[in-house]
C-alpha cells in the first residue's frame, strides 16, 4: 500500500518537465490553476477531487523538486480554510478560490490576537509573516496566536500593510502582512474557540507534511543532479563518482532522502488511523523537522561536492541550498518540533 | 500498516498467543545467567513456536505453520516485535539460513534428511568469513578437496554464531582457483562432529561469546552434502544471506521504536526528564527510529510487490545501524556515570536493554556484521546511484616492496 498517488505524481512530473528548474512563478501559478491541482483536497461535496493531503503532497514534492515558485502551499491552505466558512459561503469561497482567485497564508507563526468589535464585528492586530506572494493576494488565511480564531482577512481593507521582504531564497518571494486594527464582519471569521483551534491543527499539519514533501522533492532532485555531476567531472584520471569518499558521502545522503520520503509517506497513510488532533500534528512535525533537516544536509553537502562551479550563480546548486535553508525555518521552528514530538514519544500528550 | 484486511485475523491470532506463551520476566532471568541457562531457554520457546507453527510460517505449505505468504510473515514479525519476545538467535541460521537454502537449492534427499531435523531442535551455524575473508567474502580460502565420495576440508572460520553449540554448519569453500574470485566456490553442510572440527568460542567486549572461530584439519564431508554443484558455491551462499528477506530488519527497527520508552525511562531515572537538550535529542531520535520502521516497512512491501531493486536492501540496513547507534549513543549520554558500572548483560535481548553501554557495544553487531557500513555505502553507490566501481588492482609502491 503507497500512500502516494503514483498517477498525480508522475503527469506533474511531466507537466514541470516542460518548466526548467527553477519553474517560474509566472509560468507554473496558471498551470496549478489549470489542471485543478488546487482541488485535489477539497472534498468531493465542495466540488473537489477529494484526495486528502497525500495527493497534494505528491504536488508539493514534484513542485519542491522543480524549485518551482508558484504559491501552491498558501493557496492550498486558504482552500482548506474556507472549506470550513459557514456552510451558506463554502462554495462561493471554494469556487472564487480554486480558479484563480488567489488567497494566501503566512508560512509562519503569526503573532495575532483579535478583539470583538462591537456588534458581529472583530478587529485584527498583529503580523503575519512569511506570506508568499502576497501582492497577489486578494485575501489571507490567519489565525490567531491564542488559537481562538481563524479569519480570511481581504487586503484591501484600512490598516493592512503589505511589505515585502526579500529572501536568499530567489525561488519563492516572501511578504510581512501587518494588521492594524483591522476591521472585519463576522462572516470573514471561519472558526472560532475549539473549532478555531482544530482548524489550526489541521492547517498546521497540513503546512509541516507541505514542507516536508516539498523538502523531500528538493533533495532528491539535488541529490540525482549531484551524483550526475560527479559522473562527468573529471580529476587525477577518473570521474569523481569513482572516488569512495565521495560515493560514501552521496550514499549517506541516499539514505538521509529515502529516509525522509518513508517517514512522510507513512505519516501521511498514519495520518487516517492517528488517535485524534495531536496525534496528527505531531506526525506533521515529525516529517517537517526530519525532512527539512535532511534537505539541508543534502544541499550542503552538494554544493561541497560540487566544488567551485556550486559556488557560482549560474549553477542550480545554490537555488536548492537556499530553498532548503528557507523550508528549515517556515512552519514552527525544528527545535519545537522536536520538543513536541519528545512529549509524544514521553508520554505527555493527551 | 497492512497489507488488506484479510491478514487482521492472523495478527489478532499471534497476538494472542504470544501474549499467553512469552516467557514472563525474561529479561530479567537472561541478566547476569550462563550461557547454558540461555541455551535451555532458547530451546524452550523454539519449542513453543515450532508447536504454534510460528517458527516456519516461511517454510512451504505442508510444514508446521508453513506456506505463509510474505506479508503475512511480516505480520508475525511485526507481534513477536510488538510482544517483546525473546530474539530466537540459537536457531535463526537453522530456520531460515540453512531452511531456505536446502529449500532452494536441496536435493530431495537433503531436504529430507535435515529439514525435519532443523524442526526437532538442531542448531546450525554459518561457516562464511575467514580472517582474511570479512567484507570481501569471495575470497575464501577454507580448502576443499575433492576425494572419491568425500571432500577432505582445511582451513578456518570465524564469526560464527554459536557455532559451538551447533550440530550442523553451512561452508563455503574453495575448490578451485579462479577469477573472479566467486568462480571456485563450493557450498557444503559439515556435521561439527566430524573428526577434525574444532570450535574456539570468541571471547567479546561484552564478556558474551556469541562468536566462535572454527578449524578444520582434514575435516571430511561426504559428497551427498554438497549443495549446488561445485564451483556454484557463491550462487548458493547468495541464498543464505538472502533468506531472511528483510523481516529481521522489520522486527528489528519495531523493537527499537516499541524500546523508545527506555529513553523516557532513564530520563525519569537521572532526574532529568525536563531537560530541553535531552529533550531536543528525544525528539529527534523518534522522528530517526520512526523513519527507520518506515523504510523498513516500505522495503519488505517492494519485494511483496516485486518493485524492488538492488541496493534497497542496504539503504535499510544502513538506516537500522545508524539509528540504533544514535539510539544506544543517548542512552548513554542520559545515562551518565551510572551507565559506566558493570551490571552484566543480557542474553538473547535486542539492542536497547537499558544497559546502555552493553547496548552500545553491541550496536556494532549491526554496523559490521552482515555486510558493514562501508560495504552497504558501496552497494547504494554503485547499484542505487550508478557510480563506477574502484579500479580492482592494486600495486605495492615500487619503494616498499
Amino acid at each position: 500500500m503507497s500512500a502516494e498517488p503514483s498517477e498525480l505524481r508522475d503527469s506533474a512530473r511531466k507537466v514541470l518537465a516542460g518548466q526548467g528548474v527553477p519553474a517560474g512563478e509566472a509560468a507554473t501559478w496558471p498551470l496549478v490553476v489549470e489542471l485543478g491541482w488546487l482541488l485535489v483536497a477539497v472534498p468531493e461535496e465542495l466540488g473537489g477531487l477529494g484526495e486528502g493531503l497525500a495527493a497534494a503532497c505528491a504536488l508539493y514534492r514534484e513542485l519542491g523538486a522543480s524549485l518551482a515558485a508558484a504559491p501552491y502551499l498558501p493557496a492550498m491552505l486558504a482552500v482548506e480554510a474556507v472549506c470550513h466558512a459557514a456552510p451558506g459561503e463554502r462554495h462561493y469561497w471554494v469556487e472564487l478560490l480554486t480558479t484563480g482567485g488567489f488567497a494566501g497564508a503566512p508560512l509562519a507563526e503569526a503573532v495575532l490576537s483579535a478583539t470583538p468589535h462591537g456588534a458581529g464585528k472583530t478587529k485584527l492586530t498583529g503580523l503575519a509573516s512569511a506570506v508568499p506572494s502576497a501582492d497577489k493576494a486578494g485575501h489571507i488565511v490567519v489565525w490567531t496566536s491564542d488559537d481562538d480564531c481563524v479569519a480570511l482577512v481581504p487586503l484591501d481593507r484600512s490598516g493592512v500593510a503589505v511589505e515585502r521582504r526579500p529572501t536568499w531564497d530567489a525561488t519563492r518571494r516572501l511578504f510581512d502582512v501587518r494588521l492594524g486594527d483591522v476591521e472585519l464582519d463576522d462572516s470573514f471569521v471561519l472558526a472560532r474557540g475549539a473549532a478555531a483551534q482544530a482548524l489550526r491543527r489541521r492547517l498546521s499539519t497540513h503546512r509541516d507534511f507541505a514542507l516536508a514533501a516539498d523538502s523531500v522533492g528538493g533533495a532528491a532532485a539535488l541529490l540525482d543532479r549531484t551524483v550526475e555531476y560527479l559522473l562527468t567531472r573529471r580529476q587525477f584520471g577518473r570521474p569523481l563518482a569513482m572516488f569512495q569518499a565521495l560515493k560514501h558521502r552521496c550514499a549517506d545522503l541516499k539514505v538521509l532522502t529515502e529516509a525522509a520520503e518513508a517517514l512522510l509517506l507513512d505519516g501521511l497513510a498514519r495520518l487516517g488511523e492517528a488517535g485524534g488532533a495531536v496525534a496528527a500534528e505531531r506526525l506533521g512535525q515529525q516529517a517537517k523537522s526530519f525532512a527539512t533537516m535532511a534537505y539541508s544536509k543534502v544541499a550542503e553537502e552538494a554544493l561541497q561536492l560540487h566544488g567551485g562551479i556550486g559556488m557560482t550563480s549560474e549553477h542550480s546548486c545554490h537555488l536548492f541550498l537556499k530553498r532548503a535553508l528557507l523550508n528549515v525555518q517556515l512552519g514552527r521552528s525544528n527545535d519545537r518540533c522536536d520538543l513536541d514530538v519528545a512529549a509524544g514519544t514521553l508520554g505527555e500528550d493527551i | 500498516m497492512t497489507l488488506d484486511g484479510s491478514s487482521e485475523p492472523l495478527r489478532a491470532a499471534v497476538r494472542a498467543w504470544l501474549a499467553q506463551h512469552v516467557p514472563s520476566g525474561w529479561r530479567g532471568a537472561m541478566t547476569g545467567t550462563d550461557q547454558e541457562c540461555f541455551v535451555q531457554a532458547q530451546r524452550e520457546w523454539f519449542s513453543k513456536l515450532v508447536e504454534a507453527g510460528y517458527a516456519t510460517p516461511h517454510w512451504p505449505a505442508g510444514w508446521p505453520g508453513g506456506g505463509r505468504s510474505l506479508g503475512e510473515q511480516k505480520i508475525i514479525f511485526e507481534e513477536v516485535a510488538r510482544a517483546d519476545a525473546p530474539r530466537l538467535i540459537l536457531f535463526f541460521v537453522a530456520l531460515y539460513h540453512a531452511a531456505c537454502t536446502l529449500i532452494e537449492w536441496g536435493t530431495a534427499e537433503q531436504k529430507a534428511a535435515y529439514l525435519p531435523r532443523i524442526l526437532k531442535g538442531e542448531i546450525w551455524c554459518q561457516g562464511f568469513s575467514e580472517p582474511n575473508a570479512g567484507s570481501d567474502l569471495a575470497s575464501v580460502r577454507t580448502r576443499a578437496e575433492r576425494r572419491g565420495d568425500r571432500y577432505v576440508v582445511n582451513g578456518q572460520k570465524i564469526w560464527s554464531t554459536m557455532a559451538q553449540y551447533a550440530d550442523r554448519c553451512l561452508l563455503l569453500t574453495r575448490t578451485g582457483k579462479s577469477d573472479p574470485p566467486q568462480g571456485g566456490l563450493t557450498y557444503l553442510l559439515l556435521d561439527m562432529r566430524t573428526k577434525g572440527v574444532t570450535v574456539r568460542p570468541i571471547s567479546q567486549i561484552t564478556r558474551d561469546d556469541e562468536f566462535a572461530e572454527i578449524f578444520f584439519d582434514d575435516a571430511e564431508v561426504p559428497i551427498q552434502d554438497r549443495v549446488g554443484e561445485e564451483g556454484e558455491g557463491w550462487a548458493v551462499a547468495q541464498s543464505t544471506l538472502s533468506s531472511e528477506r528483510g523481516l529481521t530488519l522489520v522486527e528489528m527497527s519495531q523493537r527499537m521504536r516499541y524500546a523508545l520508552p527506555r529513553i523516557g525511562a532513564a530520563l525519569r531515572d537521572r532526574g532529568c526528564f525536563d531537560d530541553a537538550a535531552l529533550r531536543l535529542e528525544v525528539g529527534r531520535l523518534t522522528a530517526k527510529v520512526n523513519a527507520a520502521c518506515a523504510l523498513a516497512d516500505r522495503y519488505l512491501l517492494r519485494r511483496i510487490s516485486g518493485e524492488e531493486v538492488l541496493g534497497d536492501a542496504s539503504v535499510v540496513k544502513l538506516c537500522y545501524s545508524r539509528t540504533l547507534r544514535d539510539f544506544v549513543s543517548l542512552g548513554l549520554r542520559i545515562g551518565g556515570l551510572e551507565s559506566q558500572y558493570d551490571r552484566g548483560f543480557m542474553r538473547g535481548a535486542p539492542h536497547e536493554t537499558g544497559n546502555w553501554i552493553v547496548d552500545f557495544m553491541n550496536s556494532y553487531n549491526w554496523s559490521i556484521a552482515g555486510g558493514s557500513d562501508e560495504i552497504q555505502r558501496n552497494i547504494i553507490a554503485e547499484r542505487l546511484l550508478r557510480m563506477p566501481r574502484e579500479p580492482r588492482t592494486w600495486q605495492v609502491p615500487a619503494e616498499r616492496s
